[in-house]
């Protein structure tokens, strides 16, 4: 009687003794059971009856809302398993194919940056495609082995730091930046699924150390598993990183002025002659006086741009091999300034070649005296002032020009100004210009002391004073012509600045004498200048040397500089240290060296031919 | 004769109860496991070694496992229910502590023998707790706030835990699972109908912000989710599961490859394929229809325990037998679309088939509860 009630979705209970409706057995109306007792009806019956009908109703809500909600959840099952067969059928119907490889950790990141090339096409820089190694320590099999398995094939890691880091709570590390593709293999062959490779495009400089400076070197910037950034570091890495990152460059390489074979033999001997002549530093410009284009440019040390060391801590910038020394490095450049008032004197009609100076000295002002090296009696010529290197009388002739003369032409040949120049150093390369600009700063910077500018403002003055005399601007990128700069000081002018040049290399009281070489003129002027001391005054014994070389000599087409940090020759019986015996020898060997390169044909000079101007004196 | 002299004396006892056994049910569940083992054989390249051998082995274990738990009358499962729900929830308390990492996520205890995963037993113990409370608690109160904060507590309790694991699979499992007895049990469908409207209005606000000033979570967590949802985008990382498995599923085509045959899975393209992809070499040998019958096998398997949960008129018995087969299905279904990129990798393993002691021991142990309610289910007097 009771037990048929238990139905799916029933109320509770487990014995037949706990009937949970008799609880709430309604009143009984007694009316009715009044009415009932009349009739001669047993009131209990029809209580039951209504207790009977009450369940029932229930049991049917009960039933019909349970009875719904197998069917929602039936529905729902047989949804599943229709979504599950039809997406079966789908797979099955399609062809099995490799999954193209959708590029998104890294896609904004761009790859393949542009080569650098020479001016005849030959790779400076590229991109070498590497793998990078990082490690997911939760796909790990065996963390341990994973880390001893890497401590064998990269020695330098460390075992332990690694065994820690991966069975720490990291899901994701880098191991190596770039792996060769034997230690992708070894990596490979331990089985690891945890370890993993990301394809990175790593910058390739495949000459070395060569162009160090110019290159400068390139690190990663945004890193991502599919691929890292490129991101130049110094040199035309930095200052071209916009270009070189252009997709639209790709395939479209970065043409410098350079010339791979030149630059190679230029930094050959400097580094040479840097060594016999026990010099801390060197460097080297080699420019088209035409163009601008650098077509050789050196600092030694120089580093390798493949890796690029860090910043050098301490306070000497001469010691750290990242610095460039042709650009950033600023010096006095000592007697090589001397033809510039020469030249603005001549432009300015005040004096000529064999006008006679009188260089009686020494001189005082303001509490300096200024002396030549040697007594070269009371008078020389203009020409001779040159050739002996009188500071005496080139301080005489900038007196006559006068300060704001001499100010706005060193302007105009770029000395009051950083170089604007392709290298982000050039920046950093800012002169030295005294503050205020006194009378005694007008003698002593017509001889180049008391002015520091880089060995490439000086290179860029040579230039633009020797070529005919227009400005010439510096540059790196191959130019198609020459350039035609703002005209400085006349053809005539710039002509005679180039003869007294060459007599500097052929006269006997000349301080280039060993310029002279067999097959090709070189013109040029030395410069010797003390090195400041730190603490105040200039060294005794250290200096540097420099040499600013034209050649062909008559027929100008390149100008040489050549600077030397501290240089001394010790080959004699006292240590020599002025330039015509450090940096004119050192400039010399560059010279025979890059000159046949350079496609010069030798300059068979009949012995007269230069000598007439000279005698015409 | 009251109804429980009556009930004593139909119930079958002692050795007759084995022919009361849903025998049908158990001859589904062996073909299940036979098609498992036959795949574990193929995918170790033809062997019985390192997984079908120590399958089958489990499985007699389970099968005894399951003889033992059906032998004890279903009452006395209904009152150790709490108890057992109780324990399950003290080991997933446990493995916090001394659990051994396995896979990145710790889930394991080791008891010696073999290590346990306790989020597998809750499973289990989650839908008996469940349909203890709704024995207990009367029909006409189910949907009273308070008697709902209830069971949403018991669930939410060893979701958590799983969560912390971090073991995404199951706690969708326990969640799901565990609304579905609420909804058998009759609360009312309002509660459903609010819940999963707020769920997917968070859902919506949180995907619509991005990119909005009122951006709600921070850029990588949104790439993490697209990861999540779409593992394609990474075929090489994330996705690589389930690109290889579709690689494999579709070079099954319709009859497959043949036994022994595929290439995706055999040459070890596939990780974890012994385990939660397991399907995808049965899909590559056999083809859809393969797919398919191992499909038609499990509906049989859902289908019989819900036919016996509406014949059982013991409403412990009923609501266990169906969350039981609600959480059956779930497994697979999660699985199956996981595995066909229908839905995230989360780590659920196929029922009776992937190579695993626990996810194996506890079905087995499931199912004998649903054959405990279906012997001992109260019969009428006439039939």
């Amino acid at each position: 009687m009771t037990d048929d009630r238990r139905e799916i979705g029933d109320t509770h209970g487990q014995t037949p003794e706990a009937e949970p409706f008799e609880r709430r057995t309604p009143l009984r109306p007694l009316a009715r059971i009044l009415r009932a007792r009349d009739r001669g009806q047993n009131p209990d019956a029809i209580e039951r009856e209504n207790i009977r009908s009450r369940h029932e109703s229930m049991r049917d809500t009960l039933r019909a809302r349970a009875e719904t909600r197998l069917f929602v959840v039936g529905m729902a099952f047989f949804i599943g398993f229709l979504v599950v067969a039809v997406r079966m059928g789908a797979i099955a119907s399609t062809e099995a194919e490799e999954p193209r490889i959708a590029d998104n950790s890294g896609a904004s990141i761009t790859a393949a940056r542009a080569d650098i090339v020479d001016r005849s096409g030959r790779v400076l820089a590229t991109n070498l495609i590497t793998n990078a190694l990082y490690a997911q320590p939760h796909h790990m099999i065996d963390p341990v082995a994973a880390a001893e398995g890497l401590g064998r094939i990269f020695p330098d890691l460390d075992v332990e730091d690694l065994q820690k880091r991966f069975t720490g709570n990291r899901k994701f590390l880098w191991i190596k930046r770039n792996i060769s593709p034997e230690q992708q293999q070894a990596v490979h062959d331990l089985g690891e699924p945890g370890l993993l490779f990301g394809p990175r495009e790593m910058r390739l400089y495949p000459n070395g150390r060569l162009a160090a400076h110019v290159l400068g070197g390139a690190g990663y910037g945004r890193e991502g598993v599919r691929a890292a950034e490129v991101v130049g570091r110094a040199g035309i890495e930095k200052s071209f990183d916009a270009y070189l990152r252009d997709p639209i460059n790709e395939g479209k390489p970065l043409e410098l002025s350079l010339d791979l074979t030149i630059q190679h033999t230029v930094e050959e001997v400097l580094d040479g002659g840097m060594r016999l002549l026990n010099a801390k530093g060197a460097s080297a410009i080699l420019m088209d006086i035409h163009t601008g284009e650098v077509i050789s440019i050196a600092s030694l040390p120089d580093y390798d741009p493949n890796a690029r060391p860090g910043p050098v801590q301490g306070t000497d910038p001469s010691l750290d091999p990242t610095f460039n020394r042709a650009v950033q490095g600023v010096y006095e450049l000592g007697s090589t300034f001397k033809i510039f008032p020469v030249a603005q004197a001549m432009e300015l009609g005040m004096v000529a070649p064999e006008t006679i100076i009188d260089i009686k000295g020494p001189i005082r002002v303001g509490g300096f005296r200024i002396r030549d090296y040697r007594n070269y009696g009371n008078e020389l010529s203009v020409s001779d002032i040159i050739v002996k290197s009188s500071n005496i009388g080139t301080a005489r002739i900038a007196m006559e020009i006068g300060p704001e003369r001499q100010q706005d032409f060193l302007r105009r040949l770029g000395f009051f100004e950083p170089t604007d120049f392709e290298l982000i150093e050039s920046a950093t390369g800012r002169p030295l210009l005294p503050n205020p600009w006194r009378t005694v700063n007008t003698m002593t910077i017509s001889y180049g002391h008391g002015l520091s500018a880089s060995p490439l403002h000086l290179a860029a003055a040579y230039a633009s004073t020797l070529n005919g005399g227009t400005l010439i601007k510096p540059t790196l990128l191959r130019q198609d012509g020459p350039q035609n700069g703002e005209r400085l000081i006349s053809e005539e002018v710039s002509a005679a600045t180039r003869e007294m040049l060459r007599d500097v290399v052929v006269s006997e009281k000349g301080t280039a004498s060993m310029a002279r070489m067999p097959l090709y003129t070189v013109g040029g002027k030395t410069g010797t200048a003390d090195k400041p001391n730190p603490r105040g005054g200039y060294y005794e014994d250290k200096v540097i040397t420099n040499f600013a070389s034209v050649f062909p000599a008559l027929d100008p087409k390149y100008v040489l500089v050549v600077t030397l940090d501290e240089p001394e020759d010790r080959t004699g019986p006292e240590p020599r240290r002025t330039a015509g015996w450090t940096a004119v020898p050192v400039a010399a060997a560059i010279i025979s060296r890059v000159a046949p390169l350079l496609g010069l044909r030798p300059d068979i000079e009949p012995s007269g031919a230069f000598a007439l101007p000279v005698a015409a004196n | 004769m009251s109804y429980l002299e009556y009930n004593v004396a139909q119930v079958p006892s002692g050795l007759r109860k084995v022919l009361h056994l849903n025998w049908a049910l158990i001859v589904l569940i062996a073909a299940v496991v036979a098609i498992g083992v036959m795949q574990l054989y193929s995918v170790a390249g033809g062997s019985w070694r390192p997984w079908a051998e120590p399958q089958l082995k489990r499985f007699g274990l389970g099968l005894a496992a399951m003889f033992v738990v059906a032998m004890i009358p279903i009452w006395l499962w209904r009152n150790l229910s709490a108890l057992l729900f109780a324990i399950s929830i003290a080991l997933l308390l446990a493995v916090e502590f001394v659990g051994v990492v396995g896979m990145g996520a710790q889930r394991w205890i080791d008891l010696g023998f073999m290590r346990l995963q306790p989020s597998e037993l809750t499973k289990i113990t989650l839908v008996m707790m469940l349909a203890a409370y709704y024995d207990w608690l009367p029909a006409e109160k189910a949907s009273r706030p308070i008697w709902v904060i209830i069971p949403v507590a018991l669930i939410l309790l060893p979701v958590m835990l799983t969560l912390m694991q971090p073991d995404l699979g199951t706690a969708i499992l326990l969640l799901t699972g565990g609304g579905a007895m609420m909804f058998f049990a009759g609360v009312h469908w309002a509660y459903f109908a609010t819940v999963i409207a707020a769920g997917v209005g968070l859902v919506t606000a949180v995907l619509q912000s991005k990119g909005t000033s009122w951006q709600i979570l921070k850029d990588y967590q949104y790439r993490r989710i697209d990861t999540f949802l779409d593992p394609e985008t990474d075929p090489l990382g994330a996705g690589y599961h389930i690109t290889q498995s579709k690689i494999a599923l579709g070079s099954g085509g319709w009859t497959g490859r043949g036994y022994m045959q595929g290439t995706q899975s055999r040459l070890n393209f596939l990780p974890e394929k012994h385990t939660d992809f397991i399907f995808t070499t049965l899909a590559e040998e056999f083809g859809f229809i393969g797919a398919l019958s191992l499909l038609t096998l499990y509906t049989l398997i859902i289908v019989f325990c819900v036919i016996s949960a509406l014949r059982n008129r013991d409403r412990f018995s009923s609501l266990v037998t169906l969350g039981i087969a609600v959480t059956f299905f779930l497994f697979f279904a999660v699985n199956m679309s996981m595995v066909m990129g229908l839905a995230p990798v989360v780590g659920v393993p196929l029922p009776l088939v992937s190579y695993g002691g626990s996810a194996m021991l506890v079905l087995m142990v499931g199912f004998g509860v649903v054959q405990s309610a279906h012997i001992h289910r109260p019969r009428t007097r006439n039939g």
